[in-house]
């Protein structure tokens, strides 16, 4: 039995303590921030103490923020709405195109399968302002300019390459014995893909899915190109706190709190698929 | 309009009653103060509408904007409903964080896009935008009586601001020449000046400098004042935004010049002579002595929060920045007061360089004598007139704005020293960069060997000469030297 050393503890301890602050002090610190105001935020020395304030929240639910030049209209929760039903909808719509086809990929070997996948995962090489620019041109041909049926299209360039590739190397880990028993009963294609490998694969979908989401999310060039203010994420709302008449630092702090919520309370809900899954799917035996 | 205000809001236009008692009577209506502003100024569109122009030409027309958040976006979208009533048209808008908004802009240009009418600009990006095609020149409708209301009033436009925003296209090209276009017209422009904190100078008794020398003097002396915070706020981050403000204003009041333009019209460096040395020399002394000790990242943001915050004494920096810092909940606020500021002993006043907040007109706009229409009114005196003293339209680019008493009384009321500031040196304010297509890249790169001397990574003259050498050949290899 190994055995561990106090000491060896102590310094592990130490060692994991300091990490934590290390990664966990920003966001502290942001946290402290959303509940202060620009005056107390900004005094030299920085302090811990202060008279909390629920203003800047307050600001951004209401859609309204005092500045020195007057108050100004925000569309924070619009933005915040943007980014959930862009994310949501694109994820689902990838799920639905992905994993057939990441199964199809695993299981089906036909000419030009590769080069197939591999053309799907270089949609993630180009970048994105040289792929948005005539992708402009062509929507505003076809009538998709600013429309959320065009943005989640567009989205697809994120979040399909992510699931069908992380996807696939999960049901390529499936034994195939399992499904060949499944199908000598007597079931098809169709239903060995629905009663088996679907199931099998959930852990791997469901961390294909949350990351897909998580990059979706964090998306900005996107929307910022293609659509009008009105359909912006949160990534762009977020920066409207910075403005010619100074940075609203307790709104900044308080719209980031807002954002990670959705991502931060999924990932924490799923957090053992998303290690599992994506341990499963990447290490091959 | 409810009667008992149309009737407040009539005897203002006849001139019976009292701007104050309109507002102080609007106000026991239960109208807000900010509401109260835009009735008065629709008495003021309702003139405008009797100027014989045919304002309904386009009733019916939607044209759509492209905007940054701006208070000069704020002033227009405030004042928007009376242009509505005036033209009987639609007016859409967009209206994107100033981080990203020029990317939005340019993808908008480059690809084509008919969705965006006119947008707002700064006079340099039209060096970029208007040689490409995407913009109209102006002149087309601002010369044509037919399509212009006779009320504009292009002549009582400041003459430099005006002419920083043509250019005829050719790389070194003078602006505002007799051939150059006009890409875009001025919503409001800010000057660099000195914005110093009263309550510190008083305190340390810091005489307000007059020159680079005495900048220099202030700062230290600022610095040793302020405990724990810095003397003078300069930016430095590595960007083209680093060299336009209180560095070329400076600069330029020595006579220096970015560019040298031949009669040939070939371009070439101009920035290693000899006083242009000993000003960057100087610069670059004041940063290290007492400029923040993280002035490399320092923006138009850093600038003016800590200048805001008490953590600088002064900044060298646009004069609305400052008026924007002694508002709100600033901690300084209400303490900050503003000087012209000539950098050379010998020159007769300061010669600020200036940024443009400008109206453009896109090429791809379907609807541009409608757009006109738009252009016309929110350029126009009277909504400069709104702009400036009902909201926070500074610094307006009307000489009849800046002639109005109530606007200044504003002024002077809260900013000391802000209207006396203008006066002085706005005679001399325009864009001092040569306009030439390297603009943003050949200004980067300045704003990166500025980095590099403050650092010690190079001698002040040994850094100038190799940028010398790097922009020509530059140009050179562009075609422009």
């Amino acid at each position: 039995m190994e055995h561990t050393s106090t000491l060896e503890k102590i310094l592990r301890g130490t060692a994991i303590t300091l990490v934590i602050l290390f990664f966990m002090f920003p966001i502290f610190w942001i946290f402290l921030m959303s509940f202060q105001t620009n005056e107390t935020i900004l005094r030299v020395p920085p302090s811990i103490v202060f008279e909390p304030t629920l203003s800047n929240y307050t600001a951004l639910i209401t859609g309204k923020l005092d500045t020195a030049a007057g108050t100004l209209e925000i569309s924070f929760m619009k933005n915040l709405w943007n980014s959930l039903f862009l994310s949501t909808a694109s994820v689902a719509v990838g799920l639905v195109l992905g994993v057939p086809a990441a199964y199809a990929f695993a299981r089906l070997k036909f000419r030009g399968s590769e080069d197939i996948a591999f053309t799907l995962l270089s949609f993630r090489f180009a970048p994105p302002l040289l792929v948005l620019l005539p992708l402009t041109i062509y929507f505003q041909q076809i009538g998709l300019a600013d429309t959320y049926i065009g943005l989640i299209w567009v989205y697809q360039l994120i979040v399909l390459p992510l699931i069908l590739w992380i996807v696939r190397g999960y049901f390529e880990d499936i034994p195939a014995d399992v499904e060949y028993a499944y199908r000598i009963a007597g079931h098809s294609w169709g239903a060995t893909f629905r009663k088996i490998a679907l199931p099998l694969a959930g852990p791997g979908i469901a961390a294909a899915g949350l990351l897909a989401f998580i990059f979706a999310w964090n998306n900005f060039i996107f929307a910022l190109v293609l659509a009008s203010a009105d359909k912006q994420p949160v990534t762009v709302g977020a920066l409207a706190f910075v403005t010619a008449s100074g940075i609203q630092y307790g709104q900044v702090a308080a719209g980031i709190v807002l954002s990670i919520l959705p991502t931060f309370a999924l990932a924490l809900y799923a957090q053992r698929y998303l290690v599992e899954g994506l341990s499963l799917g990447a290490v091959k035996g | 309009m409810h009667e008992k205000e149309k009737q407040l809001v009539d005897g203002f236009v006849r001139g019976s009653v009292s701007r104050r008692d309109l507002i102080r009577g609007l106000g026991a209506l239960g109208v807000t103060a900010a509401t109260a502003s835009v009735l008065v100024n629709a008495a003021a569109t309702k003139a405008l509408a009797q100027n014989g122009f045919d304002w309904k030409k386009h009733a019916g027309t939607t044209i759509k904007l492209l905007l940054n958040k701006h208070p000069y976006t704020d002033a227009m979208l405030a004042n928007l409903e009376n242009f509505k009533e005036l033209t009987g048209m639609d007016v859409q808008y967009d209206v994107f964080p100033e981080d990203v908004y020029f990317d939005k802009v340019t993808a908008a240009l480059s690809s084509g896009s008919t969705e965006y009418d006119a947008f707002m600009s700064g006079a340099y990006m039209t060096w970029t935008y208007g040689p490409a095609g995407w913009i109209e020149d102006l002149n087309q409708w601002i010369k044509d009586d037919s399509k212009t209301n006779p009320d504009y009033n292009w002549g009582d436009m400041l003459p430099g601001v005006v002419k920083s925003c043509a250019w005829n296209g050719k790389p070194g090209g003078a602006l505002g020449s007799d051939d150059a276009k006009q890409w875009c017209i001025p919503l409001a422009y800010e000057q660099n000046n000195l914005t110093y904190n009263k309550r510190v100078f008083d305190s340390a008794g810091i005489a307000v400098p007059t020159n680079i020398d005495e900048l220099l003097e202030a700062a230290a002396k600022g610095k040793a004042a302020m405990s724990g915070g810095y003397g003078v706020g300069v930016r430095g981050s590595r960007s083209w935004a680093t060299i336009h403000p209180g560095f070329l204003s400076g600069y330029a009041n020595f006579g220096q010049k970015d560019l040298n333009v031949s009669d040939d019209g070939m371009l070439s460096a101009a920035m290693n002579t000899d006083v242009s040395k000993e000003y960057h020399a100087k610069w670059v002394k004041m940063i290290q002595d007492s400029g923040a000790p993280d002035w490399s990242t320092h923006t138009w943001y850093q600038v003016g929060t800590d200048l805001g915050a008490g953590k600088s004494a002064m900044m060298f920096d646009a004069d609305i920045l400052g008026y924007f810092m002694n508002g709100g909940d600033n901690a300084e606020a209400g303490n900050l007061a503003f000087s012209a500021f000539a950098a050379n002993p010998d020159a007769k006043a300061a010669t600020p360089n200036i940024w443009i907040w400008a109206m453009a007109m896109s090429t791809f706009s379907g609807k541009k004598d409608a757009t006109w229409y738009f252009l016309q009114w929110v350029t126009g005196p009277e909504h400069d007139l709104f702009g400036a003293r009902e909201m926070d339209l500074v610094n307006p680019a009307r000489s009849s704005v800046w002639a109005d008493e109530m606007f200044r009384n504003k002024l002077s009321a809260s900013y000391p020293g802000y209207v006396e500031m203008h006066d002085a040196s706005a005679p001399g304010a325009s864009i001092k960069f040569t306009p030439q297509p390297l603009f943003f890249d050949l200004t980067t790169e300045w704003a990166a060997m500025l980095q590099k001397m403050v650092a010690k990574e190079v001698p002040v003259d040994e850094g100038l000469d190799q940028l010398a050498a790097s922009v020509n050949r530059q140009l050179k290899d562009a075609g422009l030297g």
